[in-house]
């Protein structure tokens, strides 16, 4: 691992450790000042590890929140492949962080055994024994993967225009519904979703689970695919915050030698796409739907995923509910859900994780919206779990509204 | 994405007033930030003038701008400006479950985690020295597993003061919470689990027990660092008092501070509340204008930029330390614009011999007109509809006159409805 950026740009305001929401409700964890670039200098002096490593959740609110531009997650995480390196992580964390590949094996299986397999209190208490949270909300996996049953779905004929989706391994394997709710709004906007074989897990849940080198052929692999679909100029979208940042920012950080020089590897949020059709007039926001303000679903209640907010280019889900006539959003504002992919599934962060989400889910229960929005999947299972009401992508909500409900 | 009527850039003090003001008048703004801001580890304490030209000022700080030179923005902004925009604040805070105000106007006393007392405006009222001092008893918590907890120091300094030569001063030890842990804690740590009911109930029954057993019939104090919760700060402390029968004060500490944290969640709140989105991780990084127009502002996007379009733009990049101006040897720059500012050719200019004096090179930043315009070397305004806010304007040392606070407000406050 070359090219580590160095620590020296740290002021040490203690900015990031304030805004974090681990250290802030787990006293064993140094924090990010310390983890981060204070540790870094002791790593270049080949010093050893703090062993409060393990608890950073890699939300990048230390990188939202620091004054300098210094790449404090990015020195957790490469000092977590290195301890990797010398302890391999262990085999909990390999399961949560090859979803995509258990996906896989799990296909031959029929869905009601795959979903017994995953609520069964014989099989929870086998993976509770192996670390995974006996409490944990595990989403079940799908009947059909997303990309299968958009192989069999017929899109309108003769749409003038064409977009590339990359759905991301939650859409994917767990909640293929929210997929075929993009694909349909797209079809609405004109465009026809193309759904490649070529991508493959962006790699973050990966990185941070320790597979570093795993990640990487995952990051060529879809870099190799992305420049095949921006070559032809068409737009690659996505649903998941984590994978649009994982590509966007993560690569260059992690990989930079990867990068050819003149690709930004950028994947397209899909809400900030709809959000310019609409201005561009290609999809025209819904009518207003008979009797919504008597069922109370008019009023939503938005959670912004860190990894979006991380991403830098504001909150374009609630923009795009906010342009549905009718319809009240409100933005929880409410930091972290603790989920943070595989983190809060995991027996001895799973407490951490309610811990942190405990301020959303005390806006989502005081909120008298019944309906909550979010673009990440993780975090609408953590907000199904913690904050008990239904919780949908944004584009999910927009085409409900679409059809009229 | 969609242009808004205001665009400011920074989310420190001077910029979420200035958003604030600008949606309180029926305005469409976005805000754009790279990093938390200042007030992530600052404290409850809005300072206005505590120091002019090294001589302190007492009484109310109003009445000592007019010693301030021509250029200082509370010059430039004017007396009932700077008044109107406290005002304010300070209901937006109280709207917001927060007491930052200021009772009689005048410059305050407030203890420091040393026990000496620094000069500021407006803070949480029962912080003034007066009111500690009006007390027969003040009892110096200590919590020694706490980092930076000096409570016998504090307590000698205050025996030295005369205000409390026949006050009665004790130290209690408060009995640390949680297990163990390798970490510093510090009073952060503390005020997030009075937060929780059970640090609440953990802390209100320690507090109540040693005040038990003490003489009853005492007018008594109570000194601890800032542990009063964040979120919940005022109800929590209003409950406290009640319970012990005590007045509860908190000193101002080094970073991380957390009466800071306070107002900045506070307005943040109030933000989210009156649709001001925040892009957060938003590095703006170049300006789009056309003649005396600035049309749209441009972020960092991997590598590539987005713009974000705007009638009018409030910069509030908070100078040298938030990253709105650089500085290379004999040179000193505006980030986003690129314009270079007026700095001393010779780096020995840029400071004074004697560290304690006053800083040339603090009082480096934007030189605006009347509008906050900033400003060529001819005296013209640059941009018509772009507005310099907080410690990237030219002409005042914070640090030195005490004034950080104030400044930050009163020119988001100012620039605002000029939007
Ligand atoms: C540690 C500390 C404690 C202090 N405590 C107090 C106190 O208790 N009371 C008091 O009155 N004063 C205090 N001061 C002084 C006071 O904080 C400042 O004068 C005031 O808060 C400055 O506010 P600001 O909004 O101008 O700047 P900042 O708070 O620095 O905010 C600037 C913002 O702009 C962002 N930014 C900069 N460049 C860009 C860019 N190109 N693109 C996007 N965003 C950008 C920054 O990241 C930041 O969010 C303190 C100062 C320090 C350093
Ligand atoms: S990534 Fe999140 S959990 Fe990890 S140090 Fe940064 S803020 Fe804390
Ligand atoms: S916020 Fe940035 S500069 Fe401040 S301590 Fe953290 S890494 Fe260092």
């Amino acid at each position: 691992m070359t090219d580590i950026a160095q620590p020296d740009r740290c002021i040490v305001c203690t900015t990031c450790t304030v805004m974090c929401p681990v250290a802030k409700n787990c006293l064993d964890f140094l924090g990010p000042r310390m983890i981060g670039p204070a540790h870094q200098r002791f790593r270049l002096l080949g010093m050893g590890e703090d062993e409060s490593l393990h608890y950073c959740s890699n939300c990048k609110n230390c990188d939202i929140s620091c004054p300098c531009d210094v790449p404090v997650s990015t020195f957790i995480m490469r000092a977590r492949a290195e301890a990797s390196r010398e302890k391999p992580p262990k085999f909990r964390d390999w399961i949560l962080a090859h979803g995509e590949l258990l996906a896989c094996w799990l296909r031959f299986i029929p869905a009601v055994f795959k979903n017994f397999g995953m609520g069964f209190a014989p099989v929870r208490l086998l993976l509770h024994a192996l670390g995974i949270a006996r409490q944990a909300p595990l989403p079940a996996f799908a009947a059909q993967t997303f990309r299968r049953k958009f192989k069999s779905l017929s899109q309108p004929q003769n749409l003038p225009r064409q977009v590339v989706l990359f759905p991301g391994c939650f859409v994917d394997i767990y909640e293929p519904e929210s997929g075929l709710d993009i694909v349909a709004v797209l079809n609405r906007a004109g465009y026809e979703a193309i759904t490649p074989e070529g991508f493959v897990c962006c790699g973050l849940p990966l990185v941070a689970n320790g597979f570093w080198q795993n990640a990487r052929q995952n990051a060529r692999r879809n870099l190799e695919e992305l420049a095949r679909w921006t070559d032809r100029g068409l737009p690659v979208l996505t649903a998941c915050p984590s994978c649009a940042l994982m590509f966007g920012k993560d690569y260059a950080e992690y990989f930079p030698d990867l990068l050819p020089r003149n690709l930004s590897p950028v994947l397209v949020d899909v809400c900030e796409f709809l959000t310019g059709c609409m201005e561009r007039g290609e999809l025209s926001a819904p009518d207003v739907a008979p009797g919504a303000a008597t069922t109370g679903d008019d009023h939503i209640l938005y959670h912004a995923p860190c990894h979006l907010r991380a991403l830098g280019a504001g909150l374009p889900g609630l923009e795009l509910l906010r342009l549905i006539p009718g319809l009240r959003a409100e933005y929880a504002d409410s930091g972290c859900c603790g989920i943070s992919g595989s983190y809060g599934f995991k027996k001895d962060k799973y407490a951490i994780g309610m811990r942190v989400g405990s301020a959303l889910f005390s806006a989502m229960r005081q909120s008298d919206a019944k309906l909550c929005a979010s673009e990440c999947g993780t975090c609408r299972v953590q907000m199904r779990h913690g904050g008990g009401k239904q919780t949908l992508h944004p584009v999910s909500i927009l085409r409900r509204w679409l059809d009229g409900k | 994405m969609k242009p808004t009527d205001v665009l400011v850039v920074g989310c420190g003090l001077a910029g979420l007033t200035a958003a604030l003001t600008a949606a309180s008048r029926g305005k469409t703004v976005r805000v754009a930030a790279r990093g938390a801001g200042t007030l992530a580890i600052g404290n409850a304490c809005v300072d206005v003038l505590g120091y002019v030209n090294g001589e302190i000022v007492r009484g109310n700080p109003l009445d000592a701008l007019g010693r301030l030179p021509e250029d200082h923005p509370y010059r430039i902004m004017g007396t009932e400006a700077v008044v109107k925009a406290l005002r304010f604040f300070s209901r937006l805070c109280d709207e917001n479950g927060l007491d930052i105000r200021t009772e009689s106007r005048e410059n305050l006393w407030i203890p420091t985690a040393l026990g000496s007392f620094k000069p500021t405006c407006l803070c949480h009222p029962y912080m003034d020295r007066k009111s500690l001092q009006g007390h027969d008893r003040v009892i110096i918590a200590h919590m020694p597993w706490l980092k930076d907890c000096h409570a016998q120091m504090i307590k000698t300094a205050f025996a030295r003061q005369k205000g409390f030569r026949d006050r009665e001063l004790r130290i209690v030890e408060l009995a640390a919470f949680g297990g163990q842990t390798h970490r510093n804690l510090t009073p952060l740590d503390v005020a997030r689990f009075v937060d929780t009911p059970d640090g609440e109930r953990w802390l209100s029954s320690q507090l109540a027990n040693h005040v038990a057993q003490l003489d009853a019939g005492l007018c008594t104090a109570v000194l601890l660092p800032p542990v009063l919760g964040v979120e919940r700060h005022r109800e929590i402390r209003m409950r406290m008092t009640r319970n012990t029968g005590c007045t509860l004060a908190e000193t101002v500490i080094p970073p991380p501070g957390v009466g800071g944290l306070r107002i900045r969640h506070a307005l943040t709140q109030a933000a989210a509340r009156a649709g001001v989105q925040i892009m957060e991780n938003t590095h703006i990084v170049a300006a789009r204008t056309q003649g005396r127009q600035c049309l749209s502002l441009v972020a960092e996007n991997n590598g590539r930029g987005r713009e974000l379009a705007a009638s009018s733009f409030i910069v509030a990049t908070g100078g040298f330390l938030g990253g709105g101006v650089v500085a290379s040897p004999g040179k000193a720059r505006e980030t986003i614009f690129g314009f270079d500012l007026d700095a001393p050719e010779r780096i020995e200019d840029w400071g004074a011999p004697d560290l304690l004096d006053a800083q040339p090179y603090a009082r480096l930043g934007v030189k605006v007109n009347g509008r906050l315009n900033a400003i060529t070397p001819d005296g013209d305004a640059r941009w018509d509809n772009v507005y310099f806010a907080g410690r990237t304007l030219a002409g005042y040392d914070f640090a030195s006159e005490k004034s950080g606070g104030g400044v930050a407000i009163c020119s988001g406050h100012y620039a605002a409805p000029r939007c």
